[in-house]
């Protein structure tokens, strides 16, 4: 119950080719780093996984089904098992955190009870737990205008938990936070995805977090896979090719010095 | 650029001042006699007759009456834009494709195009005369006023919010209402609130052409030479003007924050 994808290639509207003839096979619970320069194709990819963009050509199976075949309404329940993490959060900045999180429910939810959860919150409890973890409980009814970037992005990682996917992707997740924060939230993704046996696919702009916390590593680059392998087997010189237009391998900094054996504790259950 | 004024400028001020008087002597204005001292007399015994207000217990219950139909007619009406304007307003920002669009644009401008008292008078005769023809009239008017404005609010408002939700499979409404009202709310509020005050005086003056509420009184009072009870009226429409203007800025101070 994983996904694949065969032969696949994507042509955005303005012409620009973001995929060539992807071919990518992910198994059940497996967790998957995608790095590479921005520009790659990462986004494109992981828009793609989440049933989100129709690619020009190839296969592609999600959860054991084909999203662009069946029904509008079959697409629909497909992308209620779907969580994404959007790269920057997508959340209307007057809305108030805790209907921010209960909105990952909305494609489970019916509209009834969707609606009457925005003028009364339904399910407060399940959204302030889903925060506690991301250290945010005590800003479930605050403004998401109130908020920092970091915090921000958290509030959308929380609605992805809450969601509970089957398939966990999430972009750059932790572009707006600091090494350290970086670090617990990459390991709660992680922590989440074992825990629920789900599959995990984060885009992450630094490398060494890849590295750290899962155990395969995908480089992309210019819309085609460059190396596909366990997090081990990473050579430097393949991070040195898959980074060259840009100059330098990037790291999170402070945490690339932090013991890998042992890393830092959990907030998580 | 030079400055003073170029002799194209002389030659277009010229021409205007060549018009108005033309318009004078077209309209057969007796300029002078707005000047003399009969007219001034006139004048003032004309302002006279209005002072005092009329003040009779009954004639105040009556002007008290029609000022409460005025005010349900402009609140009414104007819900009832806001709901229409709404629902023209999706197919109109494109959310429904190029066709839609063009056909609830179309349908904005008719509304829109036709003033309060043109969609009052075809109100009286299609419904009869009151305050349901003028209810009507200004709910057509203000339907394709704040469908635009609407529209306008709904285009310069990013999509990613909503897309996000139905990328989490929520429905077409579940998405608007998570992740397209919270961003308009605001403008949305801001718009209808500035229709309503506009609309009370409108609905004030809607009953010359026989659509309810205070013109309707204004329009008898006049039509009788009852200035003094004319000017009770007047003063009521001002104090209602006055008071809605201040609801809805403390309205709109109230939600901004």
């Amino acid at each position: 119950m994983g996904f694949s994808l065969e032969g696949v290639g994507l042509t955005h509207a303005n012409g620009f080719r973001a995929l060539h003839d992807v071919d990518l096979r992910v198994a059940a619970g497996e967790r998957v780093a995608l790095v590479g320069a921005s520009g790659a194709g990462k986004t494109t990819l992981l828009r793609v996984l989440a049933a989100a963009l129709r690619p020009d050509g190839g296969q592609v199976s999600l959860l054991g089904m084909e999203p662009w075949t069946g029904s509008p309404a079959a697409l629909r329940r497909l992308r209620a098992r779907i969580g994404l993490v959007h790269q920057a959060p997508p959340i209307p900045p007057r809305q108030r955190v805790v209907t921010a999180v209960l909105a990952g429910r909305l494609g489970q939810w019916p509209l009834w009870k969707s609606l009457a959860s925005l003028l009364y919150p339904l399910d407060p409890e399940g959204a302030r737990h889903e925060l506690a973890r991301l250290d945010l409980g005590e800003r479930l009814y605050e403004r998401c205008d109130r908020l920092s970037g970091g915090q921000l992005q958290r509030v959308a990682l929380a609605r992805v938990l809450y969601q509970q996917p089957d398939l966990l992707l999430a972009d750059e997740p932790v572009s707006a936070m600091d090494p350290a924060l970086s670090e617990l939230t990459v390991a709660l993704l992680n922590e989440e995805a074992i825990r629920r046996g789900v599959t995990l696919v984060a885009s992450l702009h630094a490398v060494d977090l890849a590295l750290r916390h899962f155990p395969r590593v995908i480089g992309v680059k210019d819309g085609m896979i460059l190396f596909d392998m366990p997090a081990s087997q990473v050579r430097e010189a393949q991070l040195r090719e898959l980074y060259a237009a840009e100059g330098g391998v990037p790291m999170a900094g402070v945490a690339a010095a932090a013991d890998v054996a042992a890393p830092p504790p959990l907030r998580c259950i | 650029m030079r400055a003073g004024i170029s002799p194209a400028g002389v030659f277009g001020l010229m021409l205007l001042l060549t018009a108005a008087a033309g318009s004078f002597v077209f309209l057969e204005m007796p300029l002078g006699a707005l000047f003399t001292g009969s007219a001034a007399r006139e004048a003032v015994a004309f302002v006279g007759r209005f002072i005092p207000p009329e003040t009779d217990p009954a004639f105040l219950a009556k002007v008290g009456w029609a000022a409460l139909e005025t005010l349900a007619i402009s609140l009414l009406s104007t819900l009832l834009a806001v709901l229409g304007g709404v629902a023209l307003a999706l197919p109109a920002a494109g959310r429904q494709g190029p066709l839609a669009r063009q056909a609830a644009r179309f349908v904005l401008n008719l509304l829109r195009s036709v003033p309060e008292l043109v969609w009052a008078t075809l109100m009286v005769l299609a419904a009869g005369l009151g305050p349901f023809a003028g209810t009507l009239a200004l709910a057509l008017h203000t339907t394709g006023v704040l469908g635009r404005l609407f529209a306008e609010a709904l285009e310069n408002t990013p999509r990613s919010p909503a897309e996000a939700l139905t990328g989490l499979g929520a429905g077409p409404l579940a998405a608007f209402f998570y992740g397209v009202l919270p961003l308009v709310a605001p403008q949305w509020l801001a718009y209808a609130l500035y229709r309503w005050e506009m609309n009370i005086r409108m609905a004030a003056i809607l009953g010359f052409v026989g659509a309810g509420g205070l013109g309707a009184l204004l329009y008898y009072s006049l039509s009788l030479f009852h200035e003094a009870e004319a000017s009770t009226v007047i003063l009521a429409m001002l104090a209602m003007a006055v008071a809605v203007d201040g609801a809805s800025a403390w309205l709109r101070r109230r939600m901004a924050g």
